[in-house]
């Protein structure tokens, strides 16, 4: 393999693991404060990129490339995020929060359910054809050499750095952010403490769905929007932040990177046939489990993060 | 679904009273038969079919049948879609029913098994709608009024070879029946005719993200790359190319004939050349036969119903010959005639069979300026060689 194709391999490693890292930062924050997974966290990615697609489309208009699509896709993003929050909260009003004395079994499947209710309303209401979510700047490549960079693949980047700093710097620096780390330790003694652990809740929900709408409305614009999207990326996310050590937020966004880069270079130098490549994705998610079930990130000491 | 298997068996009863009237006269009514899925999840297919072998049937006897004076009864079967349905009704039709001739299966996995027993019970079988490249090499009984999925992938290989002079490709295909055999069909016809395929990469069906399988591709330097896929992951690749910075050109598959591919890919698809449908010629026939059929069963035929109305009246003029030389049915003379057929002007277009039964077809080559395929001409492969007859 010559050095141009290793380092095209590289740029398209590090973009897929950034998609990763951002929505399995939704998954990680779920679970570090509720010790459940959101199963529907997925759902609610193509919830938020179906939004996004309609606002950016009738702002837009028949507008051509430039200021005006980058102010209306920003726009989009903004709505799609309040809308998605709102959706994340509700759906942990429903169909979680009643459950949250049941066994752990009970909100998983109730998730899973949500899931399902979600891409199958999306199905019918928005029909199983995929739409094309037009890039709001220039897409042209820019060569580097041999190699070839999107401007998309730097805003996936850019935009997952950026949301993985203001999460962290949210929860390490804010009275919410403290009383999140609160909840996760305990949530008793957190109620104790007079932290209202309800509005908690629900602000964790808000924030990590806003997040999937971001990291859906970025994979749109690559791969789509369709009513099955976020099933599969929503698994692969949910590997990465398991790679990283679930309920670790660094871990998630660790996690994500080394996910992409071993699909792209499992396939590119270790001969994995190509269309095996879903299948590394699990194969790692079982070695983990198999040899540090805490992630590569996590603590082993305390059952809460 | 079972309602128009009713229709059939009240049909079936109401052209036989006359006969049984009779009492036996001089050569007993002759039979055909359909088979197809005539209840279940794909009864759609059947019926639209056996409504076409019905409307020919009728058709034909209302002119006077064999010989102007013998009527034919249409015996229909279900077969479910499912070869052990099938078999059992080729059972009975065969020694029950004793006919002359089948039209049908609908279904490719039932058309092998009943292939198989019409093939050694020396019965005409000719199906409107199994395209697998091999269900005429089950034997010279076996006949359709499809194109096989064989024509494609052999008119692709020697045109990407003779035509656009290319002799090393790519191929980036998916991991399912339609698509591998699309490429293996393909390569084995590019390579018999000198080229060669230098990478052939695949993915599942549903990915989304082709970058590393691109650019393994990309390193390969091929002179242009074949993606014979639908259009969901065609225009993923089409895209991703570009954003790769590939100037390679693509060439792809029927599936690209769907006009979505513009709307996912948009400008993105300049440049590519495709193997698509040959161009119909809207005949008078066809519209005729439209109107007929759906003045009788208030729905439109579909393309294997069209075929299965060509296929049953193949079958009638055969019979027909047959009885007018010799007064009988006999099944080996019937099933030369069929295979005799000669420009037989149908409603799906002018019909002849190759040596191996299968339907003598062409395959329009279409290369697209900007979003607008633009139609290059039509193509067939004779004998291994590709001829141009549009």
């Amino acid at each position: 393999m010559g050095i141009a194709e290793f380092f095209q391999h590289l740029m398209n490693g590090l973009t897929l693991g950034g998609i990763y890292a951002l929505i399995a930062l939704g998954y990680t924050m779920v679970y570090g404060i509720l010790k459940f997974i959101n199963f529907a966290h997925g759902d609610i990615l193509m919830a938020g990129a179906y939004i996004g697609l309609f606002v950016f489309d009738g702002l837009r208009g028949d507008a051509p490339l430039g200021t005006w699509t980058m102010i209306a896709f920003f726009l989009a993003m903004l709505i799609s995020m309040g809308f998605s929050a709102i959706l994340g909260m509700s759906i942990e009003r429903i169909a979680y929060k009643p459950l949250r004395g049941a066994t752990r079994l009970a909100p998983l499947l109730s998730a899973i359910g949500v899931s399902f209710i979600l891409s199958n309303s999306a199905a019918w209401a928005f029909g199983t054809h995929s739409r094309k979510f037009n890039y709001p700047f220039d897409n042209t490549p820019v060569h580097i050499g041999d190699v070839v960079i999107t401007p998309h693949q730097i805003l996936i980047l850019s935009v997952s750095l950026i949301m993985m700093i203001i999460l962290k710097l949210f929860i390490d620096k804010t009275r919410m952010g403290k009383a999140m780390r609160a909840t996760s330790l305990d949530q008793g003694t957190a109620m104790l403490m007079g932290i209202n652990v309800n509005r908690v809740i629900s602000m964790t929900f808000a924030i990590g769905s806003a997040l999937a709408a971001v990291g859906g409305i970025l994979i749109a614009l690559d791969f789509k929007v369709y009513a099955t999207m976020g099933t599969m990326t929503g698994l692969k996310a949910f590997v990465a932040a398991v790679v990283g050590g679930i309920g670790n937020i660094s871990g998630a966004m660790f996690g994500g990177i080394l996910l992409g880069l071993l699909e792209t270079f499992g396939v590119a130098i270790f001969g994995i046939p190509t269309g095996l490549k879903d299948t590394i994705a699990f194969g790692v998610l079982i070695l983990i489990l198999l040899i540090k079930p805490e992630g590569l990130f996590g603590k082993v000491e305390k059952e809460k993060v | 679904m079972k309602k128009s298997l009713f229709v059939c068996f009240i049909l079936v009863a109401l052209l036989a009273s006359p006969l049984f009237a009779q009492g036996g006269g001089e050569a007993s009514s002759p039979k055909i038969g359909f088979m197809g899925p005539m209840s279940g999840d794909y009864a759609n297919y059947g019926v639209l079919s056996n409504n076409s072998t019905m409307l020919a049937v009728e058709q034909f006897n209302a002119k006077g049948g064999f010989g102007g004076k013998v009527p034919v009864v249409l015996v229909t079967e279900d077969s479910e879609g499912n070869v052990e349905k099938g078999l059992s009704a080729i059972e009975k039709l065969s020694s029950v029913d004793n006919i002359a001739g089948l039209v049908g299966p609908v279904f490719t996995g039932v058309s092998f098994a009943v292939g198989e027993r019409v093939q050694s019970e020396g019965i005409v079988m000719i199906s409107p709608s199994a395209t697998h490249a091999d269900i005429t090499s089950i034997g010279d009984y076996v006949f359709r009024t499809v194109v096989s999925d064989g024509l494609q992938g052999e008119v692709a290989g020697n045109y990407f070879y003779g035509e656009l002079g290319y002799r090393n490709i790519g191929v980036l295909y998916a991991k399912n029946d339609y698509s591998q055999g699309l490429y293996e069909g393909m390569t084995a016809a590019f390579e018999a005719a000198g080229g060669k395929v230098t990478i052939a990469e695949s993915f599942q069906v549903g990915d989304k993200d082709f970058k590393t399988q691109l650019t393994k591709i990309r390193s390969e330097k091929p002179e242009a790359i074949y993606i014979p896929n639908y259009t969901a992951e065609m225009a993923q690749i089409l895209e991703q190319a570009t954003q790769l910075g590939m100037d390679i050109p693509f060439l792809s598959c029927d599936g690209f004939s769907n006009p979505e591919i513009y709307d996912l890919a948009g400008d993105f698809t300049d440049g590519v050349i495709y193997v698509g449908p040959a161009k119909v010629k809207e005949s008078p026939a066809y519209s005729d036969f439209v109107a007929q059929y759906e003045a009788k069963f208030d729905v439109s035929p579909d393309s294997f119903a069209t075929n299965a109305y060509d296929g049953a009246n193949i079958l009638l003029q055969a019979m027909d010959k047959v009885y007018k030389e010799t007064g009988k049915f006999d099944r080996s003379a019937i099933r030369d005639a069929v295979a005799a057929t000669k420009d037989y002007a149908g409603v799906s277009g002018t019909i002849n069979f190759a040596e191996n039964g299968d339907l003598v077809a062409y395959q329009g080559l279409y290369k697209v300026n900007g979003t607008t395929p633009e139609y290059l001409g039509s193509y067939t492969v004779v004998d291994g060689v590709l001829t141009q007859v549009d």
